[in-house]
């Protein structure tokens, strides 16, 4: 390799090769689609473009073969260039007139007869193009092409998302406000121009396919080495669960977020690899639980999850003794009965259909009539779920049920998101929104390791620490939920810290002083400690860190900005963690060496 | 029997027929290769390229290319034509005259391998 143009060619497109080469298991081919779209238009065009010749010789070998009278006023032909130039402007509509010179009779006959015959030649090939263009799998192959090459061109890490519905907008959002990048697949064609109208910060390529074709995933960067993980979000269970298993067979260690309802098909999900499956009824059904044990968990836990910027959700109160009815006993009915039993409660169930064995406490029956609700006793019961698959229905049974017994705690479920402001009127005290439970869950398992692991570990430290945690992010950071970010007590995020952390002489609680003024503590909330596969939750000040920690905090972006100097600028650690002034610039560092670095206890205590 | 088989077969060997007519006779002789011989088979040999479009299989592709290459001479002779016959002050002289000639005679070779092929498809073909 002498030639200086290879070696930089190499440089700069040879290194990449190996982490261009795909780990996938299987190849799907993808590109054999696209690329007919230029074979499909040459195809459809051999008849126009024939016709076009056709005529074109014919005229102009005509125009050449009649005689006409030269200037000299004797017999004279035009010759075949002159005849095609004067059929070429003719032809396309220029007419520069009779060109060498006036025409006789006859060859006029000739050129009348070719005009018509070429403007009939030309109205076809057009006419044809333009069909062409108009036809839908044309147009389909065109819109794959372009967003294949889009996919392809990525070069950050991108999550897959099968399914724009409710949910993937919900969740399209908080990435994209997290500075994430996606891809969408949805089968209806509106969706995706509700992508193209949704106003976010990167262009998020969009693609109107059937997602449980791998045809498509693969299209959508399945095999791309900077595929981070697959979100199957569809409406539909069994698209779910193929796209479930395209990723798991193909790119087993990629991470797979996949919605469900049914319980068969999240086993039949759990077959392949080890997608994380979100249940929004039983997801609502454990909620529910947690609630009525301890509310101020269920507080934080849902705080937690909507995302950044979220209002902190009102703390509720439900019975935790009596008698509850159940509207609706379908898939969402069962999970959220089983539940409540589980919880030691009493449950009445009322279902307009009948059931194969009748179970004790069913009453059959439509619920939005004040008389079969009437009959479950609402008097004596302390909290109703209208958990039906519609909304009109569910709204009515939420008024009569308050009518008949204002104390009532009532929960709802809501099918539509056209619904939400009828059930903000009506102002339940627990609402299920199925879209926005998967769409916060994805977003907790997906956004940062840490945070699910903050989120499973909550229910086990009790009550009384969830509420001290609400006051203490209320305190630091205000109603609305600051944003979560994590910190690595490594090299390249903390070098300024490296040394001192390998001595054991970092405390989380100097380190949160701000840089400003050592004696006020920065507005963040250290969430979780992460050491060794081992997690801390709200570590407190006392905690000594070790080199490789990992901390989530919460926190505004300033506050993390100050955090973050005095991980990175060693003078401003100095100050931070010793109250040493130690000079910015090495010239001054290396002057004043002997009394400034704190190299030793001793130094730092003076 | 397949028509548009017959078609295609038709077109291919006419071109190379037509060119075959233009290119025979003594290279610097005017007077023996016809223009209109070199017109018909441009036509022919450019209806022969359009019926070559859209074929994916590999025979398919050198087809197309080498009734592009055809093209691509008889068009060079065309406009050598008329050069030689409008524009230069001789006119049709025997070097313009070779010229011509031997371009077509270039078109002749690459629509001879497009019979080859033609021929050697055929054979392959096996039915059922």
């Amino acid at each position: 390799m002498s030639n200086p143009l290879l070696i930089f060619w190499a440089q700069l497109f040879g290194r990449r090769e190996p982490a261009r080469r795909i780990p996938a298991l299987a190849h799907i081919e993808s590109s054999s689609q696209a690329s007919s779209t230029i074979f499909l238009v040459m195809r459809r065009m051999r008849a126009p473009l024939i016709t076009i010749i056709v005529i074109f010789s014919v005229s102009v070998v005509g125009l050449s073969l009649i005689p006409g009278i030269g200037p000299d006023g004797q017999p004279a032909r035009i010759s075949l260039f002159e005849a095609f130039y004067f059929m070429s402007y003719t032809a396309t509509t220029i007419g520069f007139g009779e060109l060498p010179w006036p025409f006789t009779p006859a060859q006029r006959l000739w050129v009348t007869f070719s005009i018509y015959l070429s403007v009939i030649g030309w109205a076809y090939a057009i006419g044809s193009l333009l069909t062409l263009v108009q036809d839908r799998s044309f147009r389909h192959a065109l819109a794959l092409r372009r967003f294949t090459r889009k996919v392809a061109r990525l070069r950050e890490p991108f999550l897959l998302m099968a399914g724009y519905g409710r949910a993937g907008e919900l969740l399209a959002k908080d990435f994209d406000a997290l500075g994430q990048q996606l891809v969408v697949i949805d089968e209806s064609s509106d969706r995706i121009d509700a992508l193209d109208l949704g106003s976010y910060h990167a262009d998020i390529p969009g693609l109107v396919a059937d997602a449980a074709n791998p045809h498509h995933l693969s299209a959508a960067g399945l095999e791309h080495p900077s595929c981070a993980g697959v979100l199957a979000l569809t409406n539909d269970d069994e698209t779910n669960l193929a796209v479930t298993m395209t990723a798991a067979l193909v790119r087993p260690e990629l991470p797979v977020v996949s919605r469900t309802v049914s319980s068969p098909i999240a086993e039949r999900m759990r077959a392949f690899g080890t997608p994380a499956v979100v249940n929004p009824f039983d997801r609502f059904g454990e909620h529910l639980r947690l609630a009525l044990h301890a509310p101020a968990s269920y507080q934080l836990l849902t705080w937690l999850e909507a995302g950044p910027g979220a209002e902190l959700p009102v703390r509720g109160h439900p019975p935790t003794h009596g008698r509850w009815v159940m509207c609706g006993y379908g898939r969402f009915g069962r999970e959220v009965t089983a539940d409540l039993r589980a919880a030691d409660l009493t449950v009445t169930i009322i279902e307009p259909a009948e059931l194969g064995a009748p179970e004790p406490g069913v009453i059959v029956g439509d619920a939005s009539e004040p008389g079969v609700l009437a009959k479950a006793d609402l008097a004596s019961a302390v909290g109703l779920i209208a958990g039906t698959d519609n909304d009109t229905t569910n709204l009515s049974m939420l008024a009569t049920a308050r009518r008949l017994n204002p104390q009532l705690f009532l929960a709802a479920r809501q099918n539509q998101p056209t619904s939400t402001a009828l059930f903000e009127a009506m102002q339940v005290d627990a609402l299920l929104v199925p879209t926005e439970v998967v769409a916060h869950e994805v977003y907790a398992q997906i956004s940062t390791p840490m945070l699910w692991r903050l989120i499973q570990e909550m229910p086990a430290q009790g009550d009384g620490w969830a509420a001290d945690l609400i006051q203490r992010l209320r305190y630091n950071c205000g109603h609305e939920l600051p944003a979560l970010w994590k910190i690595k007590f490594d090299r390249e995020q903390a070098p300024a810290l490296e040394g001192w952390l390998a001595e054991g002489r970092v405390t989380l609680g100097d380190l949160m002083r701000s840089p400003e003024d050592r004696e006020r503590q920065l507005q963040v909330v250290p969430l979780l400690l992460l050491r060794d596969g081992r997690a801390v939750l709200t570590p407190d000040g006392e905690t000594v860190l070790a080199p490789d920690d990992e901390l989530l905090f919460a926190g505004h972006g300033s506050e993390r900005r100050e955090l973050e100097s005095t991980m990175v600028v060693d003078s401003t650690a100095a100050y931070v963690l010793f109250d040493q002034h130690v000079p910015a610039s090495w010239v001054w560092r290396k002057l004043s060496r002997k009394n400034s670095t704190p190299s030793t206890l001793e130094d730092a205590e003076v | 029997m397949n028509l548009e088989k017959v078609i295609f077969g038709f077109f291919v060997l006419l071109a190379a027929t037509l060119n075959f007519g233009f290119f025979i006779g003594d290279i610097a002789n005017p007077e023996l290769h016809n223009i209109y011989e070199l017109v018909a088979a441009l036509a022919v040999s450019l209806i022969a390229t359009v019926l070559k479009f859209g074929d994916r299989t590999q025979i398919g592709a050198v087809h197309l290319a080498t009734s592009l290459v055809a093209d691509l001479q008889l068009v060079a002779a065309g406009v050598v034509w008329v050069w030689a016959h409008e524009i230069s002050a001789q006119g049709m002289t025997a070097t313009h005259t070779a010229s011509v000639v031997s371009l077509s005679g270039g078109a002749l070779l690459a629509n001879l391998v497009s019979v080859v092929l033609l021929v050697i498809e055929t054979v392959t073909f096996h039915r059922g």
